[in-house]
């Protein structure tokens, strides 16, 4: 999810002539196999020589020391947790103040009682957002009573009220100060790109280092990591404000604070709320990853599911996230284009928040004497079944079949090019990714991968991390082959788009964890449940990106190529793609990030690499393991964002 | 939208209410000053199907006939101590041995848990391989057998090593130990969970492939499937302090329950129903394979052992609650 929210520029189409794109991409493709081609015969000719020891894997002694060294900081934590100033006047505070946060909020949505909640969602929505959201907050909490998750769902909500607020809290004046300040824009950017990069499954263990495990830690992780698109759009909308009016304000001899509480701040409000609106988004996606660290609620339910291999539950649960990430966008949504707001004269306002207010309370007395409480569990629909043997079948139906296929692509496709990166002396690999880097991106990321595949071997994870490379780059080919394909189909064909874009809307909302379960019993345990996964997780936002760079093309290009008789073959291969181009390579590096922070994932499911490092740093407390496997892929992440990025302009 | 500030704006002051009300009432925060509902009981859910049973029954206990509400959060084994020491989890229902862990935070270390004595589990941890194997291979069951026949645990995965199929991460383990100390060709392919473990286990035995997996007893599974449990060396005090080198098979464990320290001192109805709370393998088992086998909901399981079980849970009761 980290680099979806981007506000990158580089969608602009037609900004590259055919000609010259043509010519750069030809050469650096021929330049890249060449480098392949090294690396493969530097494999055989180590191989041949017997494989001595200069030509190994990245020697261990130094990640060694530095693990021993975490895990002796580990111990010390843990020993002086409530002893060391440190902790008893700072990180507790937060920890302790945050998990206290959860707790009474979610004891104030008890206090309320099912009926309250709901009376207090539907006011609020129809009040901020008109009545057709106000419908769709009924739906939702339809179905979080009717999957039986009331009680779970709660708990989420009130997790992400808590990490969203406290995202605000620093990210607003954050933002604000880097709209104001240029110096400081350009100090806090590097910060954001590399927060952005970093797989949600790597930001969970050093919290944990600080915050311990459960609802503290994990309000943490997810403020943290919905901090940066408030914090960039935040900026850029104060810089959007138009100089005129700025200008105006100074002449009138305001002070700064008036020019931003009155200027500043009021014309750059909707575009702020759409900030608001992406950091409540990925409050919810982290929410769910973080109950592999403790948080309860609606992951947990999900990551219980993922347990136990219950799809039919996983879906249930996966389904009132879904509803919950779609009101959540709505309702924010709507705040920030303030379309659908009923149009209530200034005079009503007042008196009717009030009678809302009289109405809520009114309801919750009434479900207090009642003695509701949560919604009964026993008054909910069993969607689990059903799911179940639906799953089933399709299992006893395709299973043969997907389970050959998987041991088809791991003997051929998967293991040979573990065995390739694994096997080749690590400074060939290093040297190889550094000449990747000078290829499609230029000198500077050149010296940016030769620095990580370093910092990964210093790490002391060198073979995991090549294992988790091969998987990656496996899965990338995939998903983008068939991103692109389904892409160019979708932007042909309108009754296809019509049909595929709900579909792609509700993939990309759902949990990344619900693909890991349906994946195992298809394809079994390993590393190709892991791909599978990875590749349903990344392949919407690619199918979306190319479609749109496709359509976006102009006519006038178009109608010429077709005039001039080029069939559609050639009106796609020598027009429509190489103008889309902008939108192609951001499909790329949008789905190659994706599948990195999906693929760590996998480790649940038996994949094993770095992910299975962080797993194991968790649950065995070997933190100095499961630290440097997370530093490790992002340094991963690094290497294959800026070499995917290329030589685009540098971002706005 | 004034009225959504507006609601921002109450939010901001609660909070900041509250924060300033923490940091005046003690300058110096611990860990377990955490907001807790007094009757709210936090119990830790580990990932296996055992586990679950004992857990589930106890919530049920505690919810329907005590009137205390449940959080079970699911961690691994090491987090739930971690957990219990911070103050954010109250109860381990069945734990492991663990002994390292109860020196660092017991009360010769942290003095945040205590350990709450035997809950009647008893179990073993082993190497496993299904029966159909063992007629085939006599001796496979050995320690000399495994090392003799590893190439027949080859899989796509493991390459041209054997394959041990190892549970979740967060499992008790000596494995990678007896590996290197016996020698064996092998490579420990986690499965990620359990439950996908046993999944796997159970797709092989379906197809009478060959598998070599890690497992234990008390096991529902064990009844349905036919498993021969590989011998080594027996358990002697102190042959696995060094986890690289472990020339021995895995202990008996007697699984007895982890308290947080402050959960006893305050010694609550619900602590005295948790320290009363004592049965058998044979009494897990009935929920574990309703939950596992028959794919009931676990709470459901739970709730139909407590129906037809009441004499067994009602001693458990502390004073006060027997006759309602």
């Amino acid at each position: 999810m980290a680099t979806v929210t981007e506000p990158t520029g580089s969608t602009a189409v037609g900004t590259a002539t055919s000609g010259r794109t043509g010519g750069w991409l030809r050469s650096s493709a021929a330049q890249a196999l060449l480098v392949f081609v090294v690396l493969v015969a530097g494999y055989w000719v180590t191989r041949l020589m017997g494989e001595p020891s200069w030509a190994g894997g990245f020697p261990t002694g130094p990640g060694d020391r530095f693990m021993a060294w975490l895990d002796q900081v580990y111990a010390w934590i843990v020993a002086n947790r409530n002893d060391s100033p440190l902790f008893l006047y700072f990180f507790n505070y937060i920890s302790v103040g945050l998990g206290s946060a959860v707790v009474l909020i979610n004891q104030a949505l008890d206090f309320l009682t099912w009926a309250g909640v709901t009376a207090l969602g539907l006011f609020t929505a129809w009040r901020v957002a008109g009545w057709r959201v106000a419908l769709l907050v009924l739906a939702t909490f339809a179905v979080f009573a009717l999957t039986g998750l009331w009680t779970e769902s709660m708990t989420t909500l009130a997790l992400i009220i808590t990490s969203v607020f406290i995202a605000l809290l620093f990210g607003l004046p954050l933002g604000i100060l880097a709209g104001r300040s240029e110096m400081f824009y350009r100090g806090l950017r590097p910060v954001l790109d590399f927060m952005q990069i970093m797989p949600a499954f790597a930001y969970l263990l050093p919290f944990v280092l600080l915050f311990g495990i459960g609802n503290p830690a994990a309000a943490v992780v997810t403020a943290v990591y919905a901090l940066p698109p408030v914090v960039r759009i935040t900026a850029l909308a104060i810089r959007e404000v138009p100089q005129g009016a700025i200008e105006a304000t100074t002449s009138l001899g305001s002070t700064p604070w008036q020019m931003l509480t009155k200027v500043q701040l009021p014309m750059a409000k909707r575009t702020i709320l759409l900030g608001v609106n992406q950091t409540i988004m990925l409050a919810v996606s982290m929410v769910v990853i973080a109950s592999v660290i403790g948080a309860g609620g609606l992951g947990d339910a999900i990551y219980q599911a993922l347990a136990k291999v219950n799809v039919g539950q996983a879906f249930q649960a996966g389904l009132a996230i879904v509803m919950l990430a779609i009101a959540m966008d709505r309702v924010t949504g709507a705040v920030g284009h303030g379309t659908r707001t009923p149009n209530i004269p200034e005079r009503y306002r007042m008196p009717l928040s009030a009678a809302g207010l009289a109405v809520i309370i009114l309801v919750t007395a009434i479900g207090r004497l009642f003695g509701l409480g949560a919604w009964p569990r026993d008054l909910s629909i069993d969607i689990a079944t059903p799911v179940n043997i639906a799953y089933e079948w399709v299992q006893s139906v395709i299973g043969a079949y997907t389970a050959a296929l998987a041991t088809w692509t791991l003997n051929w496709i998967l293991s040979p090019l573990d065995l390739l990166l694994s096997g080749s002396p690590w400074w060939l690999v290093v040297i190889a990714a550094t000449a990747l880097g000078w290829i499609f991106a230029g000198v500077r990321v050149a010296i940016v991968s030769a620095v990580s595949f370093l910092v990964i071997g210093l790490l002391g994870v060198w073979d995991n991390a090549m294992d988790t490379l091969s998987q990656v780059l496996v899965a990338s080919l995939v998903t983008i082959a068939l991103g692109v394909v389904i892409g160019v189909l979708m932007s042909r064909n309108d009754v296809l788009a019509a049909i595929l874009r709900p579909v792609l809307d509700a993939m990309q909302t759902l949990p990344p964890f619900v693909y890991l379960i349906p994946a195992v019993a298809l394809f079994g345990i390993g590393r190709i449940p892991a791909l599978v996964a990875a590749l349903i997780f990344a392949l919407p936002p690619v199918i979306r990106l190319v479609n749109d760079g496709i359509r976006g093309v102009a006519t006038g290009s178009v109608e010429a190529a077709v005039s001039q008789g080029s069939t559609k073959w050639q009106l796609l291969t020598k027009v429509e793609l190489p103008m889309a181009r902008g939108s192609l390579l951001l499909a790329v590096n949008q789905g190659i990030i994706l599948v990195l922070s999906m693929v760590v994932m996998g480790a649940l499911v038996g994949a094993g690499a770095l992910g299975n490092d962080v797993v194991v740093g968790l649950a065995q407390n070997q933190l100095g393991l499961g630290l440097a496997a997370g530093l490790a892929i992002v340094c991963l992440g690094l290497f294959l964002d800026r070499v995917t990025q290329g030589r685009r302009a540098p971002r706005a | 939208m004034p009225r959504f500030l507006r609601r921002k704006g109450v939010l901001l002051r609660v909070v900041v209410a509250v924060l300033a009300m923490v940091m005046v009432s003690s300058c110096a925060v611990r860990t377990d000053q955490i907001a807790r509902d007094p009757g709210v009981v936090r119990m830790a859910l580990n990932g296996w199907v055992g586990y679950e049973a004992s857990a589930e029954v106890l919530a049920t206990i505690l919810r329907d006939e005590m009137g205390y509400e449940v959080q079970l959060v699911r961690t691994d084994e090491q987090p739930s101590w971690q957990a219990l020491d911070q103050g954010v989890l109250d109860v381990i229902v069945e734990n492991w041995g663990h002994e390292d862990l109860f020196e660092l935070y017991g009360p010769d270390g942290n003095d945040t848990v205590v350990d709450g004595g035997p809950n009647g589990n008893v179990g073993g941890i082993g190497w496993y391989v299904p029966a159909y194997m063992v007629d085939e291979y006599p001796d496979l069951p050995t320690m000399e057998g495994i090392k003799e026949h590893a190439d027949l645990f080859r899989t796509a995965e493991t390459g041209d090593k054997g394959e041990f199929l190892g549970g979740a991460p967060g499992f008790v383990t000596q494995d990678q130990g007896m590996i290197n100390a016996f020698d064996l060709n092998l490579e420990i392919v986690f499965a990620g969970s359990e439950a996908a473990q046993i999944t796997e286990v159970r797709r092989r035995y379906a197809n009478e492939e060959p598998v070599l997996f890690y497992f234990y007893d008390p096991q529902w599974l064990q009844e349905e499937l036919d498993f021969v449990r590989v011998e080594f060396p027996a358990y002697k005090p102190g042959c696995d302090a060094d986890p690289e080198w472990v020339p021995c098979d895995y202990p008996q464990y007697h699984m007895n329950k982890i308290f947080r320290t402050g959960f006893v001192e305050e010694d609550g109805d619900s602590y005295q129903f948790l320290d009363n709370w004592h049965w058998t393998n044979e009494q897990q088992n009935e929920v574990a394979r309703m939950i596992a086998d028959e794919g009931i909901d676990a709470s459901d399981a739970a709730r139909i052992w407590v129906d037809e079980n009441p004499d067994v849970w009602r001693e458990w009761l502390p004073e006060g609650y027997e006759n309602r």
